[in-house]
Protein backbone atom coordinates (compact mmCIF):
# COMPACT_ATOMS: atom_id res chain seq x y z
CA UNK A 1 0.00 0.00 0.00
CA UNK A 2 2.80 2.52 1.37
CA UNK A 3 4.43 1.44 -2.10
CA UNK A 4 1.69 2.62 -4.25
CA UNK A 5 1.36 5.94 -2.69
CA UNK A 6 4.54 6.21 -3.21
CA UNK A 7 3.92 5.66 -6.64
CA UNK A 8 1.22 7.91 -7.15
CA UNK A 9 3.40 10.62 -5.67
CA UNK A 10 5.81 9.98 -7.65
CA UNK A 11 3.72 10.39 -11.04
CA UNK A 12 2.22 13.65 -9.55
CA UNK A 13 5.94 14.92 -9.25
CA UNK A 14 6.70 14.02 -12.52
CA UNK A 15 3.59 15.56 -14.22
CA UNK A 16 4.74 18.62 -12.24
CA UNK A 17 7.78 19.12 -13.12
CA UNK A 18 6.92 18.25 -16.68
CA UNK A 19 4.38 21.20 -16.29
CA UNK A 20 6.79 23.40 -14.83
CA UNK A 21 9.42 22.88 -18.10
CA UNK A 22 6.90 23.41 -20.37
CA UNK A 23 5.48 26.76 -18.77
CA UNK A 24 9.44 28.15 -19.04
CA UNK A 25 10.99 30.48 -21.76
CA UNK A 26 12.64 29.74 -24.86
CA UNK A 27 15.07 30.94 -26.35
CA UNK A 28 14.01 31.74 -30.19
CA UNK A 29 10.82 31.91 -29.78
CA UNK A 30 9.87 33.93 -26.43
CA UNK A 31 12.95 36.11 -26.50
CA UNK A 32 15.99 36.26 -28.44
CA UNK A 33 20.02 37.34 -27.33
CA UNK A 34 21.02 40.17 -29.20
CA UNK A 35 24.22 39.62 -31.09
CA UNK A 36 25.45 43.19 -30.17
CA UNK A 37 24.52 43.82 -26.71
CA UNK A 38 23.52 47.09 -25.31
CA UNK A 39 26.65 48.28 -22.91
CA UNK A 40 26.01 49.73 -19.42
CA UNK A 41 22.46 48.33 -19.64
CA UNK A 42 22.60 45.77 -16.37
CA UNK A 43 19.14 46.36 -14.73
CA UNK A 44 16.92 47.73 -16.84
CA UNK A 45 14.29 47.23 -19.11
CA UNK A 46 14.61 49.40 -22.33
CA UNK A 47 11.66 49.78 -25.22
CA UNK A 48 12.74 50.80 -28.64
CA UNK A 49 10.27 52.91 -30.15
CA UNK A 50 9.05 55.22 -33.05
CA UNK A 51 6.68 58.17 -33.32
CA UNK A 52 6.27 56.53 -36.78
CA UNK A 53 4.98 53.48 -35.59
CA UNK A 54 1.72 52.42 -35.70
CA UNK A 55 2.16 49.37 -33.25
CA UNK A 56 4.25 51.59 -30.47
CA UNK A 57 0.83 53.82 -30.53
CA UNK A 58 -1.21 50.67 -29.58
CA UNK A 59 1.39 49.86 -27.12
CA UNK A 60 1.77 53.17 -25.21
CA UNK A 61 -1.90 53.28 -25.23
CA UNK A 62 -2.72 49.41 -23.87
CA UNK A 63 0.23 47.62 -22.77
CA UNK A 64 3.21 49.76 -21.41
CA UNK A 65 1.64 52.29 -19.36
CA UNK A 66 0.57 48.92 -16.92
CA UNK A 67 3.11 47.05 -17.72
CA UNK A 68 5.86 49.91 -16.09
CA UNK A 69 4.34 50.28 -12.50
CA UNK A 70 4.63 46.32 -12.19
CA UNK A 71 7.82 46.03 -13.24
CA UNK A 72 10.19 44.35 -10.38
CA UNK A 73 11.92 47.43 -8.28
CA UNK A 74 15.54 46.47 -9.63
CA UNK A 75 14.64 46.85 -13.15
CA UNK A 76 14.79 50.80 -14.46
CA UNK A 77 13.01 51.43 -17.32
CA UNK A 78 14.20 53.31 -19.84
CA UNK A 79 12.96 54.26 -23.62
CA UNK A 80 15.07 54.54 -26.50
CA UNK A 81 13.52 56.31 -29.80
CA UNK A 82 14.87 55.31 -32.61
CA UNK A 83 16.00 58.14 -35.29
CA UNK A 84 16.30 55.85 -38.40
CA UNK A 85 12.45 55.50 -38.44
CA UNK A 86 9.98 57.84 -39.83
CA UNK A 87 10.78 61.42 -41.97
CA UNK A 88 11.23 63.25 -38.56
CA UNK A 89 13.25 60.56 -36.62
CA UNK A 90 16.27 62.80 -35.65
CA UNK A 91 13.90 65.28 -34.77
CA UNK A 92 11.83 63.43 -32.81
CA UNK A 93 15.05 61.27 -30.96
CA UNK A 94 15.99 65.31 -30.02
CA UNK A 95 13.10 66.34 -28.79
CA UNK A 96 12.45 63.08 -26.26
CA UNK A 97 15.63 63.07 -25.23
CA UNK A 98 15.16 66.41 -24.19
CA UNK A 99 11.94 66.13 -22.58
CA UNK A 100 13.25 62.74 -20.52
CA UNK A 101 15.51 65.00 -18.88
CA UNK A 102 13.53 67.58 -18.15
CA UNK A 103 11.15 64.84 -16.78
CA UNK A 104 14.12 63.32 -14.77
CA UNK A 105 15.56 67.19 -13.52
CA UNK A 106 11.50 67.48 -12.44
CA UNK A 107 12.22 64.64 -9.92
CA UNK A 108 10.11 62.12 -12.13
CA UNK A 109 11.15 58.44 -11.80
CA UNK A 110 11.10 55.81 -14.43
CA UNK A 111 7.65 54.87 -13.38
CA UNK A 112 6.37 57.75 -13.71
CA UNK A 113 7.07 58.03 -17.20
CA UNK A 114 3.60 56.81 -18.39
CA UNK A 115 1.83 59.65 -16.18
CA UNK A 116 0.26 62.55 -16.93
CA UNK A 117 2.70 64.69 -15.39
CA UNK A 118 5.36 63.05 -17.89
CA UNK A 119 6.50 66.07 -20.55
CA UNK A 120 8.08 63.26 -22.69
CA UNK A 121 4.65 61.40 -22.47
CA UNK A 122 2.99 64.35 -23.63
CA UNK A 123 4.59 65.27 -26.56
CA UNK A 124 4.52 61.75 -27.24
CA UNK A 125 1.04 60.90 -27.18
CA UNK A 126 0.53 64.15 -29.44
CA UNK A 127 3.09 63.09 -32.00
CA UNK A 128 0.83 59.82 -31.87
CA UNK A 129 -2.31 61.06 -32.18
CA UNK A 130 -1.36 63.95 -34.87
CA UNK A 131 0.46 61.18 -37.25
CA UNK A 132 -1.95 58.02 -36.75
CA UNK A 133 -5.46 59.18 -36.31
CA UNK A 134 -5.07 62.73 -37.64
CA UNK A 135 -2.55 61.59 -40.65
CA UNK A 136 -0.96 64.95 -39.92
CA UNK A 137 2.46 64.71 -42.19
CA UNK A 138 4.07 67.97 -41.40
CA UNK A 139 4.61 68.46 -45.03
CA UNK A 140 5.65 71.90 -44.28
CA UNK A 141 8.93 70.26 -43.11
CA UNK A 142 10.98 69.91 -39.24
CA UNK A 143 9.84 73.22 -37.81
CA UNK A 144 6.36 72.39 -38.27
CA UNK A 145 6.86 68.92 -36.89
CA UNK A 146 8.90 69.97 -33.60
CA UNK A 147 5.71 72.60 -33.10
CA UNK A 148 3.59 69.70 -32.68
CA UNK A 149 5.62 68.76 -29.67
CA UNK A 150 6.37 71.77 -28.53
CA UNK A 151 3.08 73.11 -28.22
CA UNK A 152 2.13 69.86 -26.60
CA UNK A 153 4.28 70.60 -23.37
CA UNK A 154 4.60 74.46 -23.60
CA UNK A 155 8.04 74.49 -24.84
CA UNK A 156 9.27 77.60 -26.68
CA UNK A 157 11.77 76.95 -30.15
CA UNK A 158 14.26 79.01 -28.74
CA UNK A 159 14.06 77.05 -25.18
CA UNK A 160 14.30 73.51 -27.16
CA UNK A 161 17.63 74.83 -29.09
CA UNK A 162 19.22 75.79 -25.79
CA UNK A 163 18.32 72.48 -24.14
CA UNK A 164 19.23 70.33 -27.46
CA UNK A 165 23.23 72.06 -26.88
CA UNK A 166 22.84 70.23 -23.89
CA UNK A 167 26.03 67.35 -23.59
CA UNK A 168 23.62 65.40 -21.33
CA UNK A 169 21.21 65.69 -24.57
CA UNK A 170 24.22 64.60 -26.75
CA UNK A 171 25.02 61.34 -24.53
CA UNK A 172 21.58 60.23 -24.42
CA UNK A 173 21.09 60.27 -28.40
CA UNK A 174 24.53 58.50 -28.74
CA UNK A 175 23.29 55.84 -26.18
CA UNK A 176 19.52 56.11 -28.67
CA UNK A 177 21.74 55.30 -31.46
CA UNK A 178 21.76 51.69 -30.61
CA UNK A 179 18.02 51.42 -31.24
CA UNK A 180 18.57 50.15 -34.54
CA UNK A 181 20.15 47.03 -34.23
CA UNK A 182 17.59 46.43 -31.53
CA UNK A 183 14.83 47.21 -34.30
CA UNK A 184 15.68 45.49 -37.18
CA UNK A 185 15.38 42.05 -35.33
CA UNK A 186 11.83 42.26 -35.41
CA UNK A 187 11.09 45.57 -35.73
CA UNK A 188 9.53 48.50 -33.17
CA UNK A 189 8.76 48.15 -30.19
CA UNK A 190 11.30 46.32 -28.76
CA UNK A 191 11.73 45.00 -25.30
CA UNK A 192 15.33 45.33 -24.24
CA UNK A 193 16.25 43.01 -20.63
CA UNK A 194 19.31 43.90 -19.11
CA UNK A 195 20.66 45.18 -22.66
CA UNK A 196 20.73 41.44 -23.89
CA UNK A 197 17.55 39.89 -24.27
CA UNK A 198 14.89 40.92 -26.92
CA UNK A 199 11.77 40.10 -26.18
CA UNK A 200 9.78 38.29 -29.14
CA UNK A 201 6.72 40.80 -29.22
CA UNK A 202 4.59 38.21 -30.87
CA UNK A 203 4.83 35.62 -28.29
CA UNK A 204 3.73 37.99 -25.73
CA UNK A 205 -0.19 36.58 -24.90
CA UNK A 206 -0.73 38.86 -21.79
CA UNK A 207 0.86 41.44 -19.88
CA UNK A 208 0.98 38.90 -16.31
CA UNK A 209 3.27 36.66 -19.43
CA UNK A 210 5.20 39.09 -20.37
CA UNK A 211 6.19 40.65 -16.65
CA UNK A 212 7.21 37.31 -15.88
CA UNK A 213 9.25 36.53 -19.02
CA UNK A 214 10.64 39.92 -18.12
CA UNK A 215 11.90 38.57 -14.59
CA UNK A 216 12.89 35.36 -15.66
CA UNK A 217 15.53 37.28 -18.07
CA UNK A 218 16.15 39.80 -15.57
CA UNK A 219 18.33 37.03 -13.50
CA UNK A 220 19.33 35.59 -16.64
CA UNK B 1 -9.69 21.32 -78.63
CA UNK B 2 -13.04 22.52 -78.60
CA UNK B 3 -14.70 23.58 -75.69
CA UNK B 4 -17.21 20.93 -75.72
CA UNK B 5 -14.82 17.98 -76.90
CA UNK B 6 -12.75 19.38 -73.48
CA UNK B 7 -15.42 19.18 -71.21
CA UNK B 8 -16.59 15.61 -72.94
CA UNK B 9 -12.89 14.24 -72.28
CA UNK B 10 -12.58 15.49 -68.54
CA UNK B 11 -15.66 13.89 -67.72
CA UNK B 12 -14.46 10.21 -69.66
CA UNK B 13 -11.26 10.79 -67.86
CA UNK B 14 -10.37 13.82 -65.43
CA UNK B 15 -6.92 12.58 -64.36
CA UNK B 16 -5.58 12.15 -67.45
CA UNK B 17 -7.23 15.45 -68.97
CA UNK B 18 -5.44 17.28 -66.40
CA UNK B 19 -2.64 15.81 -66.55
CA UNK B 20 -2.72 16.36 -70.60
CA UNK B 21 -3.74 20.22 -69.56
CA UNK B 22 -0.33 20.48 -67.42
CA UNK B 23 1.82 18.98 -70.59
CA UNK B 24 0.29 22.01 -72.52
CA UNK B 25 2.36 25.62 -72.16
CA UNK B 26 -0.92 27.41 -71.74
CA UNK B 27 -1.76 27.39 -67.84
CA UNK B 28 2.07 27.45 -67.44
CA UNK B 29 1.55 31.02 -69.27
CA UNK B 30 -1.78 31.55 -67.29
CA UNK B 31 0.07 30.91 -63.16
CA UNK B 32 3.50 32.70 -64.73
CA UNK B 33 1.38 35.87 -66.32
CA UNK B 34 -1.39 36.75 -63.55
CA UNK B 35 1.79 36.46 -60.79
CA UNK B 36 3.64 38.66 -62.70
CA UNK B 37 0.72 40.87 -63.44
CA UNK B 38 0.16 40.95 -59.22
CA UNK B 39 4.13 42.31 -58.49
CA UNK B 40 3.90 44.56 -61.46
CA UNK B 41 0.25 45.99 -60.35
CA UNK B 42 2.06 46.59 -56.40
CA UNK B 43 4.98 47.76 -57.95
CA UNK B 44 4.45 50.33 -60.48
CA UNK B 45 0.87 51.38 -59.95
CA UNK B 46 0.30 50.90 -56.09
CA UNK B 47 3.72 51.86 -54.52
CA UNK B 48 4.95 54.27 -57.42
CA UNK B 49 1.80 55.86 -58.87
CA UNK B 50 -0.36 56.01 -55.80
CA UNK B 51 2.29 56.10 -53.24
CA UNK B 52 1.29 52.67 -51.02
CA UNK B 53 4.26 51.61 -49.67
CA UNK B 54 5.02 47.93 -49.18
CA UNK B 55 5.86 46.77 -45.84
CA UNK B 56 7.90 43.48 -44.82
CA UNK B 57 5.06 41.05 -45.30
CA UNK B 58 4.45 42.96 -48.75
CA UNK B 59 8.01 42.08 -49.78
CA UNK B 60 7.49 38.88 -49.04
CA UNK B 61 5.21 38.40 -50.88
CA UNK B 62 6.30 39.80 -54.16
CA UNK B 63 9.12 37.16 -53.81
CA UNK B 64 6.39 34.59 -53.69
CA UNK B 65 4.89 35.95 -56.88
CA UNK B 66 8.42 35.78 -58.44
CA UNK B 67 8.90 32.75 -57.69
CA UNK B 68 5.60 31.28 -58.70
CA UNK B 69 6.50 33.28 -62.53
CA UNK B 70 9.77 31.75 -62.58
CA UNK B 71 8.13 28.47 -61.93
CA UNK B 72 5.78 29.02 -64.79
CA UNK B 73 8.31 30.42 -67.11
CA UNK B 74 10.49 27.57 -66.62
CA UNK B 75 8.22 24.59 -67.43
CA UNK B 76 6.48 26.44 -70.04
CA UNK B 77 9.65 26.55 -72.00
CA UNK B 78 8.96 22.91 -72.42
CA UNK B 79 6.07 21.09 -70.65
CA UNK B 80 6.73 17.60 -72.08
CA UNK B 81 10.70 18.05 -70.35
CA UNK B 82 9.99 16.24 -67.06
CA UNK B 83 12.82 17.96 -65.34
CA UNK B 84 11.73 21.41 -66.53
CA UNK B 85 8.44 20.67 -65.56
CA UNK B 86 9.71 19.18 -61.83
CA UNK B 87 11.64 22.29 -61.56
CA UNK B 88 8.71 24.57 -62.71
CA UNK B 89 6.16 22.88 -59.92
CA UNK B 90 9.22 23.32 -57.18
CA UNK B 91 9.50 27.02 -57.52
CA UNK B 92 5.59 27.12 -58.01
CA UNK B 93 4.50 25.04 -55.51
CA UNK B 94 7.02 26.80 -53.21
CA UNK B 95 5.74 29.85 -54.10
CA UNK B 96 2.20 29.69 -53.31
CA UNK B 97 2.79 27.78 -50.12
CA UNK B 98 4.94 30.64 -49.12
CA UNK B 99 2.72 33.15 -50.05
CA UNK B 100 -0.26 31.42 -48.48
CA UNK B 101 1.49 31.97 -45.19
CA UNK B 102 2.73 34.86 -45.73
CA UNK B 103 -0.75 36.52 -45.97
CA UNK B 104 -1.79 34.59 -43.90
CA UNK B 105 0.53 36.68 -41.05
CA UNK B 106 -0.16 39.85 -43.04
CA UNK B 107 -3.62 39.59 -42.02
CA UNK B 108 -3.12 38.42 -38.59
CA UNK B 109 -1.05 41.82 -38.36
CA UNK B 110 -3.72 43.72 -40.08
CA UNK B 111 -6.67 42.70 -37.82
CA UNK B 112 -4.10 43.48 -34.96
CA UNK B 113 -3.64 47.22 -36.43
CA UNK B 114 -6.74 47.98 -36.68
CA UNK B 115 -8.31 46.50 -33.53
CA UNK B 116 -7.40 46.82 -29.32
CA UNK B 117 -5.80 42.88 -29.74
CA UNK B 118 -2.79 43.39 -29.64
CA UNK B 119 -1.55 40.31 -28.30
CA UNK B 120 0.31 37.39 -30.69
CA UNK B 121 1.59 39.63 -33.53
CA UNK B 122 4.55 41.85 -33.87
CA UNK B 123 4.60 45.10 -35.75
CA UNK B 124 7.46 44.39 -38.65
CA UNK B 125 11.04 45.13 -39.28
CA UNK B 126 12.63 47.58 -41.64
CA UNK B 127 15.20 44.95 -42.47
CA UNK B 128 13.67 41.93 -44.26
CA UNK B 129 15.30 38.55 -44.22
CA UNK B 130 14.66 36.58 -46.98
CA UNK B 131 14.78 33.09 -47.77
CA UNK B 132 18.51 31.58 -48.14
CA UNK B 133 19.88 35.48 -46.85
CA UNK B 134 19.53 36.83 -50.17
CA UNK B 135 20.34 40.52 -49.76
CA UNK B 136 17.09 41.28 -52.20
CA UNK B 137 16.65 44.52 -50.46
CA UNK B 138 19.95 45.25 -51.00
CA UNK B 139 19.95 44.55 -54.36
CA UNK B 140 16.87 45.62 -55.70
CA UNK B 141 15.68 48.34 -52.73
CA UNK B 142 13.16 49.47 -55.07
CA UNK B 143 11.44 46.28 -55.26
CA UNK B 144 12.27 44.66 -52.19
CA UNK B 145 12.76 47.40 -49.48
CA UNK B 146 9.96 47.73 -47.10
CA UNK B 147 9.29 51.42 -46.15
CA UNK B 148 5.58 51.04 -44.90
CA UNK B 149 3.83 49.20 -41.92
CA UNK B 150 2.73 45.95 -41.82
CA UNK B 151 -1.28 46.72 -41.39
CA UNK B 152 -0.67 50.04 -43.51
CA UNK B 153 -1.43 50.14 -46.77
CA UNK B 154 -3.00 53.70 -47.31
CA UNK B 155 -0.86 56.55 -49.78
CA UNK B 156 1.45 58.51 -48.51
CA UNK B 157 2.33 61.10 -50.86
CA UNK B 158 5.36 63.35 -50.15
CA UNK B 159 5.47 66.89 -49.94
CA UNK B 160 5.69 68.86 -53.30
CA UNK B 161 3.83 65.98 -55.27
CA UNK B 162 2.08 67.05 -58.02
CA UNK B 163 -0.89 64.72 -58.49
CA UNK B 164 -3.05 64.50 -61.57
CA UNK B 165 -6.56 64.23 -60.92
CA UNK B 166 -6.81 60.95 -61.67
CA UNK B 167 -3.88 60.04 -59.52
CA UNK B 168 -5.91 62.16 -56.72
CA UNK B 169 -8.87 60.77 -56.88
CA UNK B 170 -7.74 57.29 -56.58
CA UNK B 171 -5.41 58.12 -53.44
CA UNK B 172 -8.55 59.58 -52.27
CA UNK B 173 -10.23 56.09 -53.34
CA UNK B 174 -7.44 54.58 -50.95
CA UNK B 175 -7.34 56.42 -48.20
CA UNK B 176 -7.84 53.88 -45.82
CA UNK B 177 -5.83 51.45 -47.46
CA UNK B 178 -5.98 48.67 -50.13
CA UNK B 179 -9.14 46.77 -50.02
CA UNK B 180 -10.50 45.20 -52.63
CA UNK B 181 -13.57 47.77 -52.65
CA UNK B 182 -12.52 50.57 -49.73
CA UNK B 183 -15.72 52.11 -49.49
CA UNK B 184 -16.92 49.49 -47.35
CA UNK B 185 -13.43 48.02 -46.50
CA UNK B 186 -14.49 44.42 -47.90
CA UNK B 187 -11.31 42.30 -48.30
CA UNK B 188 -8.11 43.40 -47.31
CA UNK B 189 -4.61 43.58 -49.38
CA UNK B 190 -3.76 40.05 -47.13
CA UNK B 191 -6.97 38.69 -47.40
CA UNK B 192 -6.78 38.69 -51.47
CA UNK B 193 -3.29 37.30 -52.02
CA UNK B 194 -4.25 34.69 -49.63
CA UNK B 195 -6.87 33.63 -52.10
CA UNK B 196 -4.87 33.56 -55.41
CA UNK B 197 -1.85 32.04 -53.97
CA UNK B 198 -4.16 29.18 -51.96
CA UNK B 199 -5.98 28.94 -55.54
CA UNK B 200 -3.45 28.55 -57.08
CA UNK B 201 -1.29 26.55 -54.82
CA UNK B 202 -4.63 24.03 -54.47
CA UNK B 203 -4.66 24.06 -58.54
CA UNK B 204 -0.89 23.44 -58.58
CA UNK B 205 -1.05 19.77 -56.28
CA UNK B 206 -4.51 18.56 -57.96
CA UNK B 207 -2.06 18.80 -61.63
CA UNK B 208 0.62 17.47 -60.05
CA UNK B 209 -1.23 14.79 -58.56
CA UNK B 210 -2.56 13.96 -62.27
CA UNK B 211 0.62 14.07 -63.77
CA UNK B 212 1.89 11.43 -61.06
CA UNK B 213 -0.80 9.35 -61.67
CA UNK B 214 -0.92 9.21 -65.34
CA UNK B 215 2.92 8.73 -65.11
CA UNK B 216 2.27 5.58 -62.72
CA UNK B 217 -0.64 4.52 -65.07
CA UNK B 218 1.48 4.65 -67.88
CA UNK B 219 4.03 2.63 -66.61
CA UNK B 220 1.75 0.10 -65.23
CA UNK B 221 0.31 -0.44 -68.93
CA UNK B 222 3.88 -0.58 -70.52
CA UNK B 223 4.92 -3.51 -67.50
CA UNK B 224 1.52 -4.60 -68.53
CA UNK B 225 1.81 -4.67 -72.38
CA UNK B 226 5.79 -5.70 -71.89
CA UNK B 227 4.65 -9.02 -70.21
CA UNK B 228 1.37 -10.12 -72.32
CA UNK B 229 3.88 -9.89 -74.85
CA UNK B 230 6.13 -11.79 -73.48
CA UNK B 231 4.03 -14.56 -72.86
CA UNK B 232 2.42 -14.15 -76.35
CA UNK B 233 5.64 -15.26 -77.53
CA UNK B 234 5.78 -18.24 -75.16
CA UNK B 235 2.74 -19.43 -76.61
Amino acid sequence: MFKFAKTIIKSFALVALLAGTSFAFTEGTDYVKLAKPIPNAQGTLIKVFSYDCPFCYKYDKKITPNLVPKLPSDLKFRPFHLKTKGKYGVQGSELFAVLLLKDQKAGLSDRDLYTEKSLLKKAKMAYYTAYHDKKERWDAGPDAYLKTGLDAVGMSKAEFDKAKADPKVKALLKEWDQSYDVAKVQGVPGFVVNGKYLVMTKSITSIDGMLKLINELKTK
Amino acid sequence: MKLSEMIGSFRSDPVGTISQWQDKRFLWILMAGLSLFMVILAHSVFQIWLYMRPCEQCVYIRLAFFAMAFGGILAAIKPSNPGLKIVGYLFAIWGSFKGVLYSIKLNKIHHAAHSDDLFGVQGCSPEPTFPFHLPLDKWSPEWFKPTGDCGYDNPIIPDGAQLSAMQKAITDFYSEGWYLWPPTHFMNMAQCTVITFGVILLALLVAAACWSVTLVRKRQTAAHVETSSYTGKLA
